[in-house]
């Protein structure tokens, strides 16, 4: 509360009033939360790194982090069973000594021995099996639930609800029937349907193992979770700041050469002026600094650009007849008029690159140049337009999308030039409910999709995008159904080796390519700037995050 | 007296819960027209409807009424307002104690409140004093055109001009000339440091103060002026008395309280201006806080954090008002 000192009467109240103020004053200073105690930032004996974190991040269990902030974070908090190779995005054992399987279906996992968390327990198969079952039981509502969907005895840990939201079957189940801890160090887990690319799936957050003092206390684990990786949570300020230091016990190899990670919390992209004074070693700019940032000639010296595996695409609402976008040669003719460089050097420069595919060419599996019609070529549309039937003068296209302007504006520039170049007048419909609509089929008109994989491999670009097993009404986002798509994932899932799947799954992309039931548009770029004391920035292609462990520290 | 604090504090207790209600109301229909935040949980996942139901429970969100645009949602209102009551406000969508949040956030919006007060008092006060003092002369025109000109200018575009163009060079020139860690250096800090707190809040204290002291500037001023003429100046000055004692003794005393009013006034703009303080600079504050729960539809911290400041604002006025008494021994209460 305010105490306003009245200025020169001196009589009691008066004196009342600023001993008062004073008193506030100094109760104020010493109940400061001062516990980020970084002050003396000499280096020393000592090496620290600085880096920006969100200031939503409100939880570092990884059962229950699904976003960039926390799963990097988490990225040197844990080991997975499978970590990706930073440059391919490859998956290679890392906590596993072995992951085989016989027929994609059930896989024994051999886990190293002699590894640790940070608190002495050891990493064995049990520790495994805790977390995923704490993931998998519906009620504990983690954001990493669906993961496990592959799982067998998955569903009988959900239970049921009535259209209301009323529970009217409680989960039958508390721990997966399909994962077995055969002794300490394997663990056997069957799945319901035969998949290849499960093995590539472990790397993931929502897979690393967890201690039994974790599960035990939940909420103090959120906060400083028991790890089995290079470095250890010393202190969570939540909001403020968060603080790492390396662990002596470490056993694996993948270790970074300094000593303690500092990151202060910042809302949205507020971190800018901090980097530039100086105060952080990883940083990015906001859109509206970004022309500066790039023109200095010592910042743009620091910059690293890679493109990561986040796609944007249009979609249409199949599951809705008689509608122009019904026939394909309109989908070709909307595609085919949009001039997908002009827009992203206008609204988002150097921050995508233009999409030709289904999946992310950085990820195994992945190709550019699937998609045949996604050049621009106004010829070429007006032409498929009028094999169409063209488009009924005076009809509005209505391109629905959720609320950001970064995004409005891009959309803003595609219905301009589909107005350009094919006469089509739209109308731009951004909504807060977004995801509901989506889901509740509501859409009458084209909307924009964007999809971030869960682990790297081309199949999950697809199968959770387009399959739906249901010829009639097709998948709820788009009512998309191809027997033959569906055909290629499924021999995909058997295939012998991950090799011939991701070759099984790229069929699959080719007829998406033939049915073109969406239109890609961009992959975006990841782009940080470093400071004069780091080096070997190595920005991973699948994740669009900086390398912790490859970050070298050069002082 | 005391009937009149008790009517008052009576009064305000109402004014606390229509405000709950008001809020209740709003942040209920928000969420049947925008959506459950539990759905934003999932993102592009299509979850099914068991997984959306435990993210529902897990928000306290897994009422009915949350389904039906224009359910006033009256038993999640009841439910609130008895734990209220009993002390407990309530988790965050982590679980965290609101109390523990508000224990971490106030102090930090306190220290930046004692710097507007402090810049208040010595630009508002001052400079009306002389402005009333020199009424007529250039000093007078000056200040007011400089009032005009600070009013003019908002908040969040100071800020952000500072933050964004003044921080970076000053502090790199600070750091170069005076060491690191020197004074002049955290002064210009580009964000809030929780280890230096005072010095990386004086300068958007400073700031936010000078949004806020243009109109406190005039009414100190016109205050003043009135008094400058009044009966009571004239028999001081004929008794001899001298211009120093004059206007201390009995002209600041009974132009006060124009002046406290406007600090009911002003506390409740500040407020509002601390949330665009705290956002720019990036202070975990009230503000922050506030602002953060709204963007994430956090129901439980929005509704706590404004009953609280409700609260506060609250005994604020009643204080002025308490004070016109204390300043003013012409004002009554019974």
């Amino acid at each position: 509360m305010l105490h306003r000192r009245l200025p020169v009467r001196r009589p009691a109240k008066a004196l009342l009033a600023a001993t008062a103020a004073i008193a506030l004053f100094a109760t104020a200073a010493c109940s400061s939360g001062g516990s980020g105690s970084n002050s003396s930032d000499s280096g020393g004996s000592q090496k620290t790194i600085h880096l920006a974190l969100g200031q939503d991040v409100d939880t570092l269990l990884p059962m229950d982090s699904n976003v960039g902030d926390n799963i990097g974070v988490l990225d040197v908090v844990f080991d997975g069973l499978v970590r990706y190779d930073p440059k391919t995005t490859k998956p290679y054992n890392y906590v596993a000594q072995s992951i085989e399987t016989t027929d994609n279906k059930v896989w024994t996992i051999k886990i190293k021995k002699d590894l640790t968390f940070s608190n002495g327990e050891p990493v064995d198969a049990a520790s495994f099996a805790r977390s995923w079952n704490y993931s998998a039981y519906g009620p504990n509502a983690m954001a990493n639930n669906y993961y496990f969907e592959r799982i067998d005895g998955y569903d009988a840990m959900q239970g049921e609800t009535d259209d209301d939201g009323n529970v009217t079957v409680k989960p039958k189940a508390k721990e997966l029937s399909g994962v077995k801890v055969v002794d300490d160090l394997t663990l056997q887990v069957t799945l319901t349907a035969p998949f290849a690319g499960f093995s590539t799936m472990l790397g993931y957050t929502g897979f690393f193992p967890a201690a039994k003092a974790c599960i035990d206390d939940i909420k103090a684990c959120s906060k400083k979770p028991i790890g089995n990786g290079p470095f250890k949570i010393d202190n969570w300020n939540q909001g403020v700041e968060l603080t790492a230091s390396k662990r002596k016990d470490y056993k694996l190899p993948e270790v970074p050469n300094y000593d303690k990670i500092d990151w202060k919390e910042y809302a949205g992209s507020s971190s800018w002026p901090d980097f530039q004074a100086g105060d952080l070693d990883l940083g990015a700019p906001p859109p509206e600094q970004w022309q500066q940032a790039n023109n200095d000639p010592d910042l743009s010296s620091r910059k690293v650009t890679k493109e990561t595996a986040d796609l944007t695409y249009l979609g249409f609402p199949l599951y809705r007849k008689n509608r122009p976008w019904d026939n394909i040669e309109f989908r070709k003719a909307i595609s085919m008029a949009i001039d997908r460089q002009k827009i992203i050097d206008t609204v988002v420069p150097s921050q995508s690159v233009p999409a030709t595919s289904w999946v992310a060419p950085t990820i195994p599996g992945g190709k550019a140049g699937t998609c045949e019609w996604c050049k621009y070529d106004p010829a070429a549309a007006k032409a498929a337009l009028q094999k169409a039937g063209g488009w009924p003068s005076g009809k509005v296209l209505n391109i629905y999308l959720g609320k950001d302007d970064t995004n409005e504006a891009y959309f803003k520039a595609i219905g301009d030039q589909l107005a350009l170049n094919l006469g089509i007048k739209y109308k731009l419909i951004p909504s807060e409910d977004f995801f509901a609509e989506r889901s509740a089929r509501k859409f009458d008109g084209a909307y924009r999709n964007n999809w971030f994989p869960d682990y790297p491999l081309n199949e999950n670009f697809l199968a959770p995008v387009y399959s739906s097993g249901d010829p009639k009404n097709g998948n709820t986002n788009f009512g998309y159904y191809d027997a033959d798509f569906e055909k290629a994932i499924k021999e995909g899932d058997q295939a012998p080796d991950i090799d011939s799947a991701i070759a099984k799954y790229q069929e699959a992309e080719h007829v998406l390519a033939k049915d073109f039931p969406t239109i890609p548009l961009d992959f975006s770029n990841s782009v940080t700037f470093y400071s004069e004391r780091v080096d070997n920035i190595v920005i991973n292609p699948f994740s669009g995050a900086t390398e912790l462990r490859q970050l070298k520290y050069v002082g | 007296m005391v009937s009149y604090v008790v009517r008052r504090v009576l009064l305000g207790l109402l004014t606390v819960f229509l405000v709950l209600l008001l809020l209740h109301l709003l942040t209920t229909l928000a969420i049947q027209l925008n959506g459950n935040p539990a759905l934003a949980f999932f993102g592009d996942h299509v979850p099914s409807a068991s997984q959306l139901h435990a993210v529902e429970v897990r928000y306290g969100l897994d009422d009915p009424c949350y389904d039906q645009p224009g359910n006033p949602c009256l038993r999640p209102f009841w439910e609130r307002l008895a734990q209220y009551a009993h002390g407990d406000f309530g988790t965050d969508l982590q679980g965290r104690p609101l109390t523990e949040l508000i224990a971490q956030a106030v102090p930090n919006t306190l220290r930046l409140f004692v710097i507007v007060t402090i810049t208040w008092l010595i630009i508002g006060m001052m400079l009306g004093s002389v402005a009333a003092r020199f009424r007529g002369r250039p000093i007078d025109h000056s200040i007011r055109l400089t009032s005009v000109l600070i009013d003019a200018f908002p908040v969040f575009v100071m800020l952000v001009v500072y933050r964004f163009i003044f921080t970076v060079p000053l502090t790199t020139w600070a750091r170069r000339t005076f060491g690191s860690d020197s004074v002049p250096a955290l002064l210009f800090k580009p964000s809030y440091s929780d280890s230096h707190p005072w010095l990386t809040l004086i300068v958007p204290g400073l700031l936010l103060g000078l949004t806020g002291c243009a109109p406190f500037l005039r009414l100190v001023r016109a205050a003043q002026l009135e008094n400058y003429n009044a009966e009571h100046v004239r028999t001081a000055r004929s008794k001899g008395l001298s211009n120093a004692h004059v206007t201390g003794y009995h002209i600041v005393r009974n132009s006060s309280v124009p002046v406290v009013t406007a600090v009911g006034f002003v506390f409740a703009d500040a407020l509002s201006g601390a949330v665009i303080t705290e956002g720019v600079m990036n202070i975990r504050g009230m503000g922050n806080l506030l602002w953060q729960s709204v963007q994430k539809s956090d129901v439980s911290v929005v509704i706590g954090v404004v009953t609280i400041l409700s609260v506060v604002t609250i005994g604020v006025m009643l204080l002025v008002d308490l004070a016109y008494a204390a300043l003013d021994p012409r004002i009554r209460y019974d």
